[in-house]
C-alpha cells in the first residue's frame, strides 16, 4: 500500500518529465520546475507527505539531470537550480499537510455522517420494537456487527443478572463471562480472555450488561469505533430503561385497579353482609329470648326482619356470585332466537314484590322482532334494572318498561321517576360497587354491583348499556340496546295449522 | 284411629333444613316423615305411602333425580324438588323426569306451603278430573271444547285447543317444552322450541288481554310454560 504509493508518485514524476521533455522539443521552457511542482502537489494531495517528498527530490534529480544545463548530468550550474530544490521541498510539505488535514477532515466527516445514520436507524429501530423481546433482537442486531459475535444481552432480574437474549450464541455463557457481566453491572471493570463485557448505561444507573465474543486475532479485524459502540449502547440502555418503566407503569396501573376492587369488595362485603347477619342474629337471639311471654306483635316482626334481612343476604350474595361468573370469564352465553316480552315478563315477576309499590307500565310491541340472547343472562340484566328502579324511586312513582327499534336495532328503556343519576355519573354507575350519587342520604341499601353486572351480561349478548341524559329531575333511564339477529323470521313452523 | 292428615315425606340431607321443614309443615297439620338418603327415602317412600314428597337433588349416596326416576316406575305421588342449582337444564331435566313442582334454595315457608297445597289439590284433581277449568276471565270447558274469555267464546286452531288442554290437565305446574312438543307435534319436534313459541304466541294472542304480559298462560324462562290456577292469579289490575 505504502510502497504501491511511493511507485505512484515516481510514475507522476516520470510523467511529468517525459511530458516537458516533449514540450521542451517545440517551445522553450525556461522554468521547467514549475511543472514538476504539479507532480509534487499530486503526490501530496493524493499520497501525503512521504511519497510528496520522494516525488521532490525525483523533480530536482530529473530536472537536472534532463533540463538544467549541463544536461544529462547531476551537476547543477546555475545556483538558480538549488532554489528550485528549496521550494520542491518546502511545497511538498506544505501541500501534503493540508492535503493530509483535508483527507482527515473528509473521512472523519464521512465516518461521523455513518455514525450518525447508525445511530438513526437503531433508534428508529429500537422505538418499533413493541415487545421485550423484539426489544431485545434489535439491540443485539445492531450491536454485533460493532462489538462483535456471538453476542449476549445480560438483564436483571430478581437479585441477579440473567441471560435474556443472545445472537449466534449457541450454548450457556461461560461462568467467567457471567461473573465479569456482574461486576460490570455493579459498576466494576472486568475483562475476560476472548470477551468483550460492556455495560449499557443510562445516566443513572446501569441496566444491563452485553458480553461479546471476540475473534483471537483481533488486532486483524477492523477495530470497532469506540465513540460508536458507546452510543449504541447507551442508545440501547434508554431504550431498555423505557420499556422497563412502561412495564412498571402498567404493572402499577393493574395492581391499583386491583386493589382498588378489592378494597371496594371488602367494604361491600362487610357491608353487605354484616348488616343483615346481624339483623339476623339480632332478632333470631332476641325471639329466642322472649319466649312464649313475648307479645305476639313483637315476635312477628321480628320474625320479619329475620325473613327480610336473610333475602337481603341471598340477593347479595347472588350478586357476588354473578360478579365471579363475570370476572373469571365464565360467561358463555348460550344463545337462541327468543322473544323479549317474555325476558320483561320474567323479570316483572320476579321484581313482584319490590316492584308491588309502583306503577309499572309496560309496552312491548307486539310485531318486535324475535332476538338472539341468553335467556338467563338477559333476564338477569332486565331484573337489576328493574331492582335499581325500585330502589331508587319512590312508592307511588311509574317505573316505565318500553321497548321499541331503533336504528336497526331494539332499544329497551327502563325509566324511573327517582331523583336521578348526575351527569358525570352515567358511566360510573355501571363500575362495580358504585352507587348512583344523587341519592344522598338515600335509605335504600344497594351493593352497587347490580348495573355492573348488567352490562356485562348485556355486553354477552352482544348488546350495549347506558344511562340515558333525561334532563335533571326526570328520573333515570337505563337503556339496554340488542343487535337484531339478520334473519329474525319468527314465522313457519311444523304444520301450522292457522 | 287412622290419621287423616296428609304425610309428607321430606328428604334432605340438612338437618337443619329439616327440622325447620318439620316444624313449619307440622305446624301446617301435615304429619312429616323424614329422609337423610336416597336410600331412605326410597323405602320410606314405599313403606309410608306419602301423599307428597318433598326430595332435596344433593343428597350424600345418590343423586334426587335418580331417586325420582326410580320413584316413577311406579308411583305418581307428587314430588316437589328442592335444589340450591337454579339453573333452566337441571329444572327441564326435574320436569321431564315427572316432578311437580322445583323450588329454588333459599325459599320461603309461605312459598313451599303454597306450592304443596296446589300439588295436594292437582293430585285431588287428577283423580276426579272436572270438566270446567276457570282461572280469572278465561274458561275452558273440557267436554264441550269451548274456550271462553271474559265470557266471549273464542274460536282456536285445533293445535291451539290442543296445546290449552294439555296446560289445562297440569294447570298450576310447568309442562316443559319437550312435554307439549311431543304431546302436540309428536317426538319427532321435541326439540323444535321455535315452533313452540310461534304457537304460543298465537294462542295468548287469543286468551290474553295483553300478550306481552300474560296472565294466564305463563312462560318459565327457558323450562317451559305454565297455565295459572285461580289461587295463583293475582286480582284484577
Amino acid at each position: 500500500m505504502r510502497l504501491l504509493s511511493y511507485v505512484n508518485s515516481a510514475a507522476v514524476v516520470a510523467g511529468v518529465g517525459a511530458g516537458a521533455h516533449l514540450l521542451a522539443q517545440f517551445v522553450l521552457l525556461p522554468h521547467v520546475s514549475v511543472l514538476f511542482i504539479a507532480a509534487v502537489v499530486a503526490s501530496a494531495v493524493l499520497w501525503g507527505l512521504g511519497p510528496s517528498l520522494f516525488a521532490a527530490v525525483l523533480s530536482v534529480a530529473a530536472g537536472s539531470y534532463f533540463f538544467y544545463s549541463p544536461i544529462y548530468s547531476f551537476r547543477v550550474a546555475n545556483p538558480q537550480d538549488l532554489v528550485d530544490l528549496a521550494v520542491f521541498v518546502v511545497v511538498a510539505a506544505l501541500t501534503s499537510r493540508l492535503a493530509a488535514r483535508a483527507r482527515a477532515r473528509a473521512l472523519e466527516a464521512r465516518r461521523r455522517q455513518a455514525t450518525i445514520g447508525g445511530l438513526y436507524a437503531f433508534s428508529e429501530r429500537l422505538a418499533g420494537s413493541a415487545t421485550a423481546a423484539e426489544l431485545n433482537a434489535s439491540i443485539l442486531e445492531h450491536l454485533a456487527p460493532v462489538i462483535g459475535r456471538p453476542i449476549h444481552l445480560l438483564l436483571p432480574e430478581g437479585d441477579g443478572l440473567v441471560p435474556a437474549a443472545s445472537l449466534d450464541g449457541a450454548g450457556p455463557l461461560p461462568g467467567e463471562v457471567l461473573a465479569a457481566a456482574g461486576r460490570v453491572m455493579a459498576g466494576d471493570r472486568a475483562a475476560v480472555e476472548g470477551w468483550r463485557v460492556d455495560p449499557l448505561p443510562t445516566a443513572q444507573r446501569i441496566v444491563g450488561v452485553v458480553a461479546a465474543a471476540q475473534p483471537a486475532d483481533a488486532d486483524a479485524a477492523a477495530p470497532p469505533d469506540p465513540d460508536y459502540a458507546r452510543a449504541l449502547l447507551g442508545q440501547a440502555a434508554i431504550a431498555l430503561e423505557r420499556m422497563r418503566l412502561g412495564r412498571e407503569i402498567a404493572d402499577a396501573r393493574v395492581k391499583a385497579q386491583g386493589e382498588a376492587l378489592r378494597e371496594a369488595l371488602i367494604n361491600s362485603v362487610s357491608h353487605d353482609l354484616q348488616t343483615p347477619l346481624a339483623a339476623i342474629l339480632g332478632s333470631a337471639t332476641a325471639l329466642e329470648t322472649l319466649g312464649e311471654a313475648g307479645d305476639p306483635r313483637a315476635r312477628r316482626e321480628l320474625a320479619t326482619t329475620i325473613r327480610e334481612e336473610a333475602e337481603r343476604l341471598g340477593s347479595y350474595i347472588g350478586n357476588v356470585l354473578d360478579l365471579t361468573r363475570i370476572r373469571s370469564g365464565q360467561i358463555a352465553p348460550r344463545l337462541e332466537l327468543v322473544e323479549l316480552s317474555d325476558i320483561i315478563d320474567a323479570a316483572l315477576r320476579r321484581k313482584e314484590r319490590g316492584l308491588a309499590a309502583h306503577v309499572v307500565h309496560v309496552d312491548v310491541p307486539a310485531d318486535l322482532p324475535m332476538l338472539r340472547l341468553d335467556l338467563f343472562l338477559m333476564e338477569h340484566a332486565v331484573a337489576n334494572v328493574l331492582d335499581n328502579a325500585a330502589k331508587y324511586s319512590p312508592a307511588g312513582s311509574e317505573v316505565s318498561v318500553v321497548a321499541s327499534v331503533q336504528d336497526g336495532e331494539v332499544a329497551l328503556d327502563i325509566a324511573d321517576s327517582g331523583p336521578g343519576i348526575r351527569p358525570g355519573d352515567r358511566e360510573r354507575v355501571f363500575e362495580a360497587f358504585v352507587r348512583g350519587g344523587a341519592q344522598e342520604g338515600g335509605a335504600a341499601a344497594g351493593s352497587g354491583l347490580g348495573l355492573a353486572i348488567c352490562r356485562a351480561f348485556v355486553e354477552a349478548n352482544g348488546g350495549a348499556a347506558t344511562v340515558l341524559d333525561t334532563g335533571p329531575g326526570r328520573g333515570t333511564t337505563v337503556r339496554i340496546r340488542l343487535p337484531v339477529p339478520a334473519r329474525a323470521d319468527a314465522n313457519g313452523g311444523p304444520a301450522g295449522d292457522d | 284411629m287412622t290419621d287423616a292428615r296428609p304425610k309428607i315425606l321430606v328428604v334432605d340431607d340438612e338437618p337443619q333444613i329439616r327440622r325447620f321443614l318439620r316444624l313449619g309443615l307440622e305446624g301446617h297439620g301435615y304429619v312429616v316423615l323424614e329422609a337423610a338418603t336416597a336410600d331412605a327415602a326410597l323405602r320410606a317412600a314405599v313403606a309410608a305411602q306419602p301423599e307428597l314428597i318433598v326430595l332435596d337433588l344433593g343428597l350424600p349416596d345418590r343423586d334426587g333425580l335418580e331417586v325420582l326416576g326410580a320413584l316413577r316406575e311406579w308411583s305418581r305421588v307428587p314430588v316437589l324438588v328442592l335444589s340450591v342449582r337454579n339453573r333452566e337444564d337441571e329444572k327441564v331435566r326435574a320436569f321431564d323426569l315427572g316432578a311437580d313442582d322445583y323450588v329454588v334454595k333459599p325459599f320461603g315457608m309461605a312459598e313451599l306451603l303454597a306450592r304443596i297445597k296446589a300439588a295436594l289439590r292437582r293430585r285431588v284433581e287428577r283423580e276426579a278430573p272436572t270438566p270446567l277449568f276457570r282461572v280469572g276471565g278465561l274458561e275452558v270447558d273440557l267436554a264441550r271444547r269451548i274456550v271462553r274469555v271474559n265470557d266471549a267464546e273464542v274460536r282456536l286452531s285445533p293445535k291451539q285447543y290442543r296445546l290449552l288442554q294439555i296446560l289445562v290437565a297440569n294447570a298450576g305446574k310447568v309442562v316443559t317444552h319437550r312435554q307439549l312438543l311431543s304431546e302436540v307435534w309428536g317426538v319427532v319436534h321435541r326439540d323444535d322450541v321455535q315452533y313452540l313459541r310461534v304457537f304460543i304466541r298465537k294462542l295468548r294472542s287469543r286468551i290474553e288481554a295483553d300478550p306481552a304480559r300474560p296472565r294466564y298462560l305463563l312462560t318459565e324462562l327457558g323450562v317451559g310454560y305454565r297455565l295459572r290456577t285461580p289461587d295463583q292469579v293475582p286480582g284484577p289490575p
